[in-house]
């Protein structure tokens, strides 16, 4: 009852005409940076915090959360229509949504993007609002062990992205793993494979790798086929161009699967919404009726990582606003606007500013609504984008690709490693490798590393400390579940062979 | 010929007019840029932001300020960018202590602090040492005794080897004779969870963030580690008062121009800040964030640089860490 005292309160600031137009501000500014690829909701919270400092603080971190959550709707956008990951979480969506848009379902592909969105957005909101204390106390549970765990977890997805050899799906997550050893190792200060680069120190960003195997080799392995002038189909017709009830319910599971998956994953502040992202598709992938057809451009592997991606803003607030904490790169600035206010945030921040939380929850809901509105009717106009022949289309990716990694940090370097990992998606395509095994163990490798070696320095060298925590066994077993489950489903589609011959 | 001095002549006056006024050989033609070697949000950029505004609103400068963030290479972006910038007046960087420790453990670091122009040292971030609430240790002996009984046991989250936390580590480790695991991790928040999960014993935590928690019932402060006693901490002894030689290792923050700036221009920015120092808006801003008054400028400052540099090589070198100049 309290709460809903509390939420009709936040509803009342968040109503506020001048609250109402940051928000909109806010989700506006948010679609459009979540289109461009590169420049990420961090880097533009980050360019609006002078303006936000002058505000109040409710205002500000209406509008500030309304870039964060808002870009996560647009990511989408240039993953499903050109193969180019807007930002890290949505390498993902170009698995199914990339391969939705060549069968001529871009719009479908887009519209359930957007609805996903929407769906796991709200119920992100939802959980931040009921049950964010205990499942902030819940996230302290996890220590470097519990940490290495989820990451196997996360890993062993690798079973689940692999197309038709296993093989060449774990060679290709090897690489990740190497590539993500690259730059300063922070436990002994030493450099490794920086080749005394300085700009290599921080290692190699995960978009270049992105984009270069990605877009950059989906662009190069296209080259050859220069005859048709018109690469995609675009279908006639409004109908065409939005999810069909079909659609919708192909992924009932998945908006909730997503939700659920990158609300938790979200709370942790040591693991993110890519990580999120691909343990929802694969969660999806491994209980689905078809799981031949992932990859192929099924709806429900772009509704999955989609969905995990916006209810993880819902996630990463949990720690900021109940132990002051935060929990990803965005939330670290929105902690430091609350400094800059003279607000400090911790475990008292809800109580001793109700209207901020509140206001903050009412104007999350009220922002999901309004970008749901300004998103679905950009679907049909996106969609036309796939009428432009190659010769104009691939060089605009190309451009895209190159503008959208330098962006991230100004770096020329970037540009070039970038065409080196366009190349390396060339050849990858060519010989058939899956590129995202690598994107996962590149985005994994670090993480479970840093758990692995903090874990071992915790119990001085004792490995059973990784398998004796109880929270740590449990994943660990799901883990195992998930690497024995296709080797079941090998041996029961044997049986049946060895079964038919026989008979 | 005529008409130039007669311009000279009224210049002067007008110079006369207003001698009340400082005159500066040097006032800025452009907006001024404040570099921090972080990503937005870090320690040093929220600190580049609250200057800026405070600056803005004082209205000590006539030109706009921006911050720009050369994130990467833990720092060494930032210091060969500023480094290259040899003679450029109006672009200013804020400096930490990585910017002390860098050039003797990297061995692509071009630059070193003393070939850079140091302009002013404004604050000194106070660190206390903090233990769970319900942790057996009351006092900083508690847990020394605790960590000389298991060897190897005990642990401090922090963040790398040659950061700050690891820093205070070595000096309390030097102190009291007792050994503990320092736990790396990436970033901060990763930090105060391990040590609210209890998945560490100890964790050093700045004072504004400490108390956040102390107020919620979640940590406890076993000593603070300046020399005089924190004012909003008054109950809580410091770790000399305990018993245990520390010398203080604050976190400190000022701003350091490129090689060559001119005289002139180092003068004007000394006389901005030296007076930004001295209004309440800047006392309140210390005291808000509790932090400590560091300010220092001119020979003050060149001895803080060269004693500093060789207070954190010793450190280093306790620590393990491979020295390259």
């Amino acid at each position: 009852m309290e709460m809903l005292t509390n939420l009709m309160q936040g509803f009342a600031v968040a109503l506020e005409p001048m609250n109402l137009l940051w928000c909109f501000i806010g989700v506006f500014l948010g679609t459009i940076v979540g289109i461009l690829p590169g420049l990420g909701p961090s880097a533009t919270v980050a360019l609006l915090l002078p303006l936000a400092t002058q505000m109040n603080p409710t205002a500000g971190i209406i509008m500030m959360s309304g870039i964060y959550y808002g870009a996560k709707y647009g990511g989408s956008t240039t993953s499903i229509l050109l193969n180019v990951p807007g930002e890290s979480a949505s390498v993902v969506t170009c698995l199914d949504g990339f391969e939705m848009a060549r069968n001529g379902r871009a719009g479908p592909a887009l519209g359930i993007a957007a609805i996903a969105s929407f769906i796991a957005g709200t119920i992100g909101v939802v959980l931040l609002m009921l049950v964010a204390p205990p499942v902030a106390e819940f996230a302290l549970r996890f220590g470097p062990p519990e940490y290495f765990a989820l990451m196997a977890f996360g890993l062993s997805m690798v079973v689940l992205l692999a197309g038709k050899s296993m093989l060449k799906a774990l060679l290709s997550m090897f690489v990740g793993l190497w590539l993500a050893t690259v730059g300063i190792d922070m436990f002994t200060d030493t450099e490794r494979y920086t080749f005394d680069q300085i700009e290599l120190f921080d290692g190699v960003q995960f978009v270049v790798v992105a984009i270069g195997t990605f877009a950059i080799g989906e662009v190069l392995a296209n080259l050859g086929n220069n005859d048709k002038q018109q690469m995609f189909k675009v279908p006639k017709g409004l109908r065409n161009l939005m999810p069909n009830w079909q659609d919708i319910k192909d992924s009932r599971f998945a908006f909730l699967n997503g939700s659920l998956v990158g609300f938790f994953v979200g709370v942790l502040p040591g693991a993110g919404s890519t990580i999120a992202s691909f343990v929802s598709y694969g969660i999806e992938k491994a209980v689905s009726k078809r799981p031949e057809k992932f990859g192929t451009g099924v709806v429900e592997g772009v509704a999955a990582p989609e969905a995990a991606n916006n209810s993880e803003t819902g996630g990463a607030l949990v720690p900021l606003m109940t132990l002051g904490i935060p929990g990803s790169a965005t939330t670290a600035i929105l902690l430091a606007a609350f400094i800059l206010w003279g607000l400090r945030p911790g475990p008292l921040l809800i109580q001793d500013h109700p209207e901020i939380f509140w206001g903050l929850v009412a104007s999350m809901y009220i922002g999901n609504i309004m970008l749901l509105i300004l998103n679905l009717p950009l679907v049909p106009a996106f969609a036309q984008i796939l009428k432009l022949p190659g010769y104009v289309l691939y060089p605009m990716i190309m451009g895209i690709s190159i503008i959208g990694v330098y962006s991230v940090d100004q770096r020329l370097l970037d540009t070039w490693l970038v065409a080196f990992f366009g190349l390396l998606g060339y050849l990858m395509r060519k010989v058939d490798y899956p590129a995202a095994p690598l994107i996962l163990g590149l985005v994994l490798g670090d993480l479970m590393e840093n758990a692995v070696r903090q874990s071992l320095m915790m119990s001085q060298g004792d490995i059973s400390i990784l398998y004796t925590r109880p929270l740590a066994l449990v994943i660990l077993v799901m883990t195992a579940a998930v690497l024995i489950g296709p080797l079941f489903r090998q041996v029961a589609a044997w049986r049946t062979k060895v079964a038919d011959q026989e008979a | 010929m005529k008409n130039t001095l007669r311009l000279l002549a009224v210049s002067m006056m007008a110079g006369a007019a207003v001698v009340s006024a400082p005159v500066h050989a040097f006032t800025p033609e452009r907006p001024l840029e404040f570099m921090v070697h972080t990503g937005p949000g870090a320690g040093s950029d929220v600190f580049a932001r609250a200057v800026q505004g405070l600056l803005g609103k004082t209205k000590l400068v006539s030109q706009t300020i921006q911050v720009s963030n050369k994130a990467g290479g833990g720092g060494l972006v930032a210091m060969s960018y500023l480094g290259e910038k040899k003679g450029e007046n109006h672009l200013v960087a804020v400096f930490t202590g990585v910017w002390f420790v860098n050039p003797q453990i990297r061995s692509n670091a071009k630059f070193t602090m003393s070939d850079l122009t140091p302009i002013a040292r404004l604050i000194l971030e106070p660190a206390v040492m903090t233990v769970r609430a319900d942790s057996p240790y009351k006092t900083a002996k508690d847990f020394f005794d605790a960590a000389k009984a298991n060897p190897g046991k005990l642990k401090q989250s922090g963040g790398s080897i040659s950061g700050r936390d690891n820093t205070i580590r070595q000096l309390l480790m030097k102190a009291s004779g007792a050994d503990w695991q320092f736990i790396s991790m990436k970033s901060g928040g990763e930090r105060v969870a391990a040590l609210l999960g209890g998945h560490v014993d100890m964790f050093v935590m700045e004072p504004s963030e400490a108390e956040e928690q102390i107020k919620a019932g979640k940590i406890r402060v076993l000593a603070t580690l300046m020399e005089k006693r924190i004012p909003s901490m008054p109950n809580i002894p410091t770790i000399n008062e305990q018993g245990f030689k520390v010398p203080e290792v604050p976190q400190a923050r000022g701003f350091v121009g490129p090689p060559g700036m001119s005289a002139d221009a180092k003068a004007y920015y000394v006389d901005v800040l030296t007076k930004l120092h001295a209004t309440k808006d800047w006392a309140d801003f210390i005291k808000e964030n509790r932090y400590e008054d560091g300010f220092l400028t001119g020979p003050a400052l060149d001895k803080f640089v060269s004693e500093y540099t060789q207070t954190l090589r010793g450190i280093l070198k306790d620590a393990g860490v491979k020295l390259v100049r």
